[in-house]
């Protein structure tokens, strides 16, 4: 068990011991914030004693989890298949895609309560969370296939979906599962968040709810700790698995072949525009198409027209208008700060990796875990440590945009090979120099696409905390606009949290295109 | 033209056209393979050989001319699976195991690889991987998975082979090796036979008529008769006879 010792010897093992026994030595003296943060074995007894509560919550929560991830799989795989048979469709369906990669889902689990009864709507924010993922981690498998074995199907005069059949679905299936691990934490984030956003009486979400105003961090940080456990088990199953297919499905040799030159973009001006704008007005259709199917009255299911017509023509429309931007007034700035904090510490911290190795390499672990965390599980329990305040929403953000943000920065660094890293050293350039002339240009194009990646996430951490903690912006007005029922504006928000979050990614996509292509750099999907 | 079991390209022009310059791969190729024969095609690297290859299996299109694989258009000929195919890579699907490797062409022709056991058994016994019907392919050396590469080619008992350098990959010693196995194996299939190849020894070796491409454009330059009896044994190698004939071979290749 040559393995066994060489973890219990390594520097992760260690520190975590010891970060386990600070927390446990701190939590007993209440240090922080008077008790906030209570130790590991208070928190365990805590569990212990609930122990009754947990079984039927935990039950529900992952009831939707799995309904979610599968239904939501099956679609993105299907989606995939559709998509890459027919590249038209990806193109078509653009616009539909990034809305749903790019929703705040505490946004949307108002209005599919609304809508939606019974399951239904931690079902279906859950499959939402994990339609993107899936969905683009198929396409990728699916293209990236082996056109020598494909010809070989060709060859027997097998057409387009007999290649698709025999070479590519079964190529694809490693990165389809390394797809599955990611998204799995992502559903059951869905499920908690569809269970605050109403209705029910199991499930963590609601248990964590329930406990908020009780006072006992014990319990809290208990629920985070069933949370994150959930979470990433189900990181864990996929993992294994996909660890247990990858070796049969590796190509034996190197493919060598080009890739045919991908000319399937529309060939006529107008049939593009065409394109274009149907990937735009698509989401507003559905939108449109899905109030029409689940047969809500319109006074509770706003069209995209009832929502213009909330905001700007019907008589209480000035008085819409006027909070929706008082409370945009107050979210957007405490967002881009928070993001350009969280961003900043994971740049820096990234491109010095290559000073402080160790560091790194004890750090990397737990920024992972962090990644499969169900934040809004955490929040709650920041809030008990940091109060009601802005610096709540400001730590939030920051952290749910530094974590993702490092792990990509500094697995985009590590690609540089060490060649290339150690080139300037070897010409005896300083510290500075090998900073400047390697690290960060190599850092550059990740620490773009981690923009783009971690704005939804952003203004997903500052509307958790606006409704659970602060009563200020976006995610309070919509709290509020449940409690008065306020249907246009639950609408409204939806929407306009929404179409800023696709906004900001487009922004930031054709700033980093127009900045790389300057500095003649790739850029990364 | 012929409409015979044979492999016949008629005046066949190809040019690739890329976004940037186009290639002219082919121009005016002529070839005729009369059934039953062994033919080499041989040239330098970019001459083309590959594409005329791939075009008579309707992998590629081509801008004039005809072509005729055992009577029918490529497309026709290899849907009712009446060719076989070998590439310069094995490309074998990783996840299958060498007996359903070899089953592949049957499954794409839509006929049931369950009744073919007895075929699959044989040409596994044929090309010498007896014991190796369940291991992947990521278990077998180079040559073993070239070997898995030509049984596949065989399993639909095709009236037309095409290979594209199946043992480009190997070294010398396996490669005369695998020469005189596909020699016996092509005897006994009596099919017509086209090896695309850059081996001058390997063109004399194996075929009947070994056909000459010059590059830009691509086109045949000359068609010589290999007189050498079957079946060849590898003393050939070393037959004076045969020295002569891969000289000339090389000369016409090297245009002198
Ligand atoms: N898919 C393609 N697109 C553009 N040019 C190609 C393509 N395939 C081959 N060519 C060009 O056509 C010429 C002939 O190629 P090929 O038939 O592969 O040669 P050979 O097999 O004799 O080495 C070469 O110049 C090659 O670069
Ligand atoms: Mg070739």
């Amino acid at each position: 068990m040559a393995n066994r010792a060489g973890f219990l010897r390594s520097g992760t093992f260690r520190n975590l011991a010891i970060l386990i026994l600070v927390w446990e030595v701190v939590g007993r003296v209440d240090w922080i914030a008077g008790g906030a943060l209570p130790g590991l074995s208070e928190i365990l007894i805590r569990l212990w004693a609930d122990r009754g509560d947990y079984p039927g919550h935990v039950w529900a929560t992952v009831q939707a989890s799995v309904l979610g991830f599968v239904i939501g799989n099956l679609v993105a795989v299907g989606a995939g298949i559709l998509f890459v048979l027919f590249p038209t469709l990806l193109r078509l369906t653009r616009g539909f895609n990034i809305a749903v990669f790019a929703l705040p889902p505490i946004a949307i689990a108002p209005i599919l309560v609304l809508t939606l009864s019974g399951m239904a709507p931690r079902i279906t924010l859950a499959a939402l969370g994990v339609y993107f993922v899936t969905m683009s981690a198929t396409v990728v498998g699916l293209s990236q296939f082996d056109t020598r074995a494909a010809d070989v199907v060709r060859a027997y005069g097998g057409k387009d979906w007999m290649v698709m059949k025999l070479v590519r679905l079964r190529g694809a299936v490693p990165d389809i599962l390394s797809g599955l691990r990611i998204a799995a934490p992502n559903a059951v984030l869905g499920a908690i968040l569809a269970e605050f956003g109403g209705g029910g009486r199991w499930g963590l979400g609601t248990y964590l709810l329930g406990s908020l105003g009780r006072g006992d961090p014990a319990r809290l940080w208990g629920i985070g700790l069933v949370a994150t456990l959930i979470a990433g088990l189900s990181y864990l199953v996929f993992a294994v698995i996909s660890a247990r297919t990858l070796g049969s499905s590796r190509s034996v040799t190197l493919n060598t072949a080009i890739p045919d030159a991908d000319d399937g973009a529309e060939r006529s001006l107008p049939l593009r525009l065409a394109v274009i704008a149907g990937a735009a007005l698509l989401p507003f259709f559905l939108w449109w198409a899905f109030i029409k199917l689940t047969g809500v009255p319109d006074l509770i299911a706003k069209t995209p027209l009832g929502v213009l017509d909330y905001l700007f023509l019907s008589d209480t429309s000035h008085i819409a208008r006027a909070k929706l931007l008082a409370a945009l007034a107050e979210t957007l700035p405490i967002t881009a700060i928070g993001m350009l904090a969280g961003l900043g510490f994971a740049f820096l911290l990234a491109i010095s990796a290559r000073m402080f190795p160790g560091f790194i390499k004890t750090f990397m672990p737990i920024a992972l875990v962090t990644q499969t965390m169900p934040l809004v599980a955490l929040t709650p329990l920041l809030v008990l440590i940091l109060g009601r305040g802005t610096s709540v929403t400001l730590w939030i953000t920051i952290s749910v945009t530094f974590f993702p943000a490092f792990v990509l920065l500094v697995q985009g660094i590590q690609r540089v090979p060490q060649s290339v890293l150690d080139l300037p050293r070897a010409y005896g350039a300083s510290a500075w120099t090998e900073l400047r002339m390697v690290s960060i240009p190599a850092a550059l194009p990740y620490l773009f696409a981690a923009t783009r990646l971690t704005v939804p996430r952003a203004l997903l951490g500052v509307m958790i905390a606006e409704w659970l903690a602060t009563g200020t912006g976006l995610g309070n007005l919509l709290n509020q606009s449940r409690g008065y029922l306020d249907y246009g504006m639950i609408w409204t928000v939806a929407a306009v949290s929404v179409c800023l979050s696709v906004a900001f990614y487009y922004a930031i996509l054709l700033i980093e295109r127009r900045t790389l292509t300057r500095l003649g750099m790739q850029w990364v999907e | 033209m012929h409409h015979d079991q044979g492999i016949h390209l008629r005046s066949v022009c190809k040019t690739y056209r890329g976004r940037g310059a186009d290639v002219e791969a082919l121009r005016d190729m002529n070839l005729d393979c009369a059934p039953g024969s062994f033919t080499a095609l041989i040239g330098p690297s970019g001459c083309g050989k590959s594409t005329a290859m791939r075009i008579a299996l309707g992998l590629e299109d081509y801008d004039t001319g005809e072509v005729r694989i055992a009577g029918h258009p490529p497309a026709a000929a290899t849907a009712s699976g009446v060719t076989g195919v070998a590439f310069q890579d094995a490309a074998l699907l990783p996840w299958r195991t060498v007996a359903r490797n070899i089953a592949l062409p049957l499954e794409v022709l839509g006929r049931d690889p369950a009744k073919h056991g007895h075929e699959i058994a044989k040409l596994i016994d044929l090309v010498g991987l007896k014991g190796y019907e369940t291991a992947l392919p990521g278990q077998l050396s180079g040559g073993m998975r070239q070997r898995v590469s030509i049984a596949r080619s065989l399993i639909t008992e095709p009236e037309v082979l095409f290979m594209d350098e199946p043992f480009g990959a190997l070294d010398q010693i396996r490669r005369r090796q695998m020469n005189v196995e596909l020699q016996r194996i092509w005897m006994e299939s009596g099919s017509t036979a086209l090896l695309v190849t850059h081996g001058i020894d390997e063109a004399a070796f194996l075929a009947d008529y070994v056909v000459v491409m010059h590059a830009n454009p691509g086109r045949v330059v000359e068609i010589i008769e290999v007189p050498f009896e079957r079946p060849r044994r590898n003393e050939l190698y070393s037959a004076p006879a045969f020295h002569a004939l891969c000289d000339r071979i090389a000369k016409v290749l090297h245009g002198e």
